[in-house]
């Protein structure tokens, strides 16, 4: 279960988050939707304090941390309980793609040698890269070198994996073969909090839907209460915006 | 004036003799000045309190001033400092007794520590800020993502680099001469006046230099291409 309670966070003064409250039950799927700039990126990172929140209270699991004064020790522990799959991939370039997942597996699990390769190559299977074992990242293509970080995150079993835009830096045709391994692991019940552009993405595979603009939640509800019924005049506009079929509709009509 | 061929030769069997020293003075000094070289660059990258101003004032100095400076300052220093303490503390030390080349060696680690912090540190800063947020979010501390993940990629991108100051200190550890060190260029020197002989001495000299140059970029090049094999692309 993750909690966050008024979770705020500024750059150089310029308020990103103002206050954001959120509770995700076990198994939830998760996607924060927004234009950019809206801080969503910002609040996946403060999960994992990878961007300390300035203020407000974050709890994954059994772990609480008050942000604001937040030990080392705590931020590690709260990163410990989830994982995080990066825009651009961040494999560790130096370390072969089953290395790249026994990392985590060896250093923060204290996991045995024999165990993470074990662990790693199971995991790698299921992300569909058995045969890239000893493959460099710089060797993969994008699609490939994504489904070895979501490998990464989901070998080390986290409450919750953190997935920020994780198709967005892909070639179009490899976006399919990432998006249906994010989807498998979804059907598995591991909770996921996913940052997308990806509309379809979030329309299937999400219990539940944010929608974000100038730093707080503007609206949540199910895909289908987003998408089809948005009681907000921003998340509307947004959607038609980003959404190319009701975009094109009106001239299509036209031409008709 | 004329050039005496076959002498080339004969001082050649003469100095290199004291090539040993010479890698000496070029090996010690690079390798104590590697550790001092990642202290200084994690101190200076983290900005630690305090240590930060010495380690800044340490590189500024010593890349500041010429290394015959160092050597001069630290064998004709050294000794009366030692002597000071010596006479306070009633140690009974014999600072004659200290080789030359330990001073020498000190003078040689401090600058070649200076250069290696500055290449380190342009290492660490190259590596891409992502590689630490993948290693923090699967767990691990900032040590051991300096350990695992950011000093691996930084030392071997820096291979070249730290060819360059081998090359460079190989040269350098000319200038022990000065204080009567007895390395190739003091062995050279002592064959050319002795036989008065001084073009066919530096000649054969220049040819050792050149020659374990040549031999350190070949080794170079090959663990370059070794260790950086990651980041090449390609299907192999």
């Amino acid at each position: 279960m993750i909690y966050l309670k008024g979770i705020k966070k500024s750059f150089n003064q310029l308020p990103v988050l103002k206050g954001i409250n959120l509770k995700i039950e076990k198994g939830e799927v998760v996607t924060i939707l927004g234009p950019s700039g809206s801080g969503k990126t910002t609040l996946l990172r403060c999960l994992n304090f990878l961007e300390k929140p300035n203020a407000g209270l974050v709890q994954i699991g059994n772990i609480i941390v008050d942000a604001e004064k937040a030990t080392k020790k705590e931020m590690l522990a709260i990163r410990k309980q989830s994982a995080m799959v990066f825009q651009h991939y961040n494999l560790f370039a130096h370390k072969t793609v089953v290395e790249n997942v026994m990392e985590g597996l060896i250093v923060a699990k204290k996991v045995k040698k024999k165990d993470a390769r074990q662990q790693s190559e199971r995991v790698l299977d299921k992300v569909g890269l058995s045969d890239k074992l000893d493959h460099y990242p710089s060797q993969l293509s994008g699609g490939q070198q994504q489904r070895v970080g979501i490998a990464r995150a989901l070998a080390l079993n986290p409450e919750v994996i953190l997935f920020d835009e994780p198709t967005s830096a892909l070639d179009p045709e490899l976006v399919g073969d990432v998006l249906s391994v994010i989807k498998s692991i979804a059907q598995e019940g591991i909770t996921m909090v996913v940052v997308t552009h990806e509309m379809s993405f979030a329309r299937e595979v999400s219990n539940r839907v944010l929608f974000m603009d100038e730093g707080v939640i503007v609206e949540e509800g199910t895909p289908l209460e987003i998408f089809h019924a948005a009681k907000e005049e921003r998340t509307r506009r947004f959607l038609q915006r980003i959404s190319g079929e009701t975009y094109f509709l009106p001239l299509k009509e036209q031409v008709n | 004036m004329t050039i005496d061929i076959p002498f080339i030769w004969v001082a050649f069997k003469e100095i290199i003799k004291a090539l040993p020293i010479t890698l000496i003075l070029t090996i010690v000094p690079l390798l104590a000045g590697f550790l001092i070289g990642i202290v200084v660059a994690l101190v200076r990258i983290y900005k630690l309190k305090y240590l930060y101003r010495i380690a800044n004032g340490y590189v500024s100095f010593f890349r500041g001033t010429p290394i015959i400076m160092h050597i001069m300052v630290i064998y004709f220093g050294f000794p009366l400092l030692l002597d000071q303490i010596s006479l306070r503390f009633d140690l009974g030390l014999q600072t004659n007794n200290i080789p030359i080349i330990l001073f020498v060696l000190i003078a040689l680690t401090l600058a070649a520590g200076s250069y290696l912090s500055e290449i380190i540190r342009s290492g660490i800063i190259s590596v891409s800020n992502g590689q630490l947020e993948a290693a923090y979010s699967v767990g691990m501390t900032k040590f051991q993502a300096m350990i695992r993940i950011i000093l691996p990629q930084a030392l071997a991108q820096s291979i070249p680099n730290f060819t360059n100051i081998f090359v460079g200190f190989l040269h350098t550890s000319s200038i022990a001469f000065l204080v009567s060190q007895k390395e190739v260029t003091g062995a050279a020197n002592i064959v050319a006046s002795v036989n008065l002989k001084f073009l066919e001495a530096f000649i054969a000299a220049g040819i050792i230099y050149w020659g374990i140059t040549i031999l350190v970029e070949g080794i170079s090049f090959l663990l370059e291409k070794k260790v950086t094999a990651y980041n090449r692309g390609g299907v192999s």
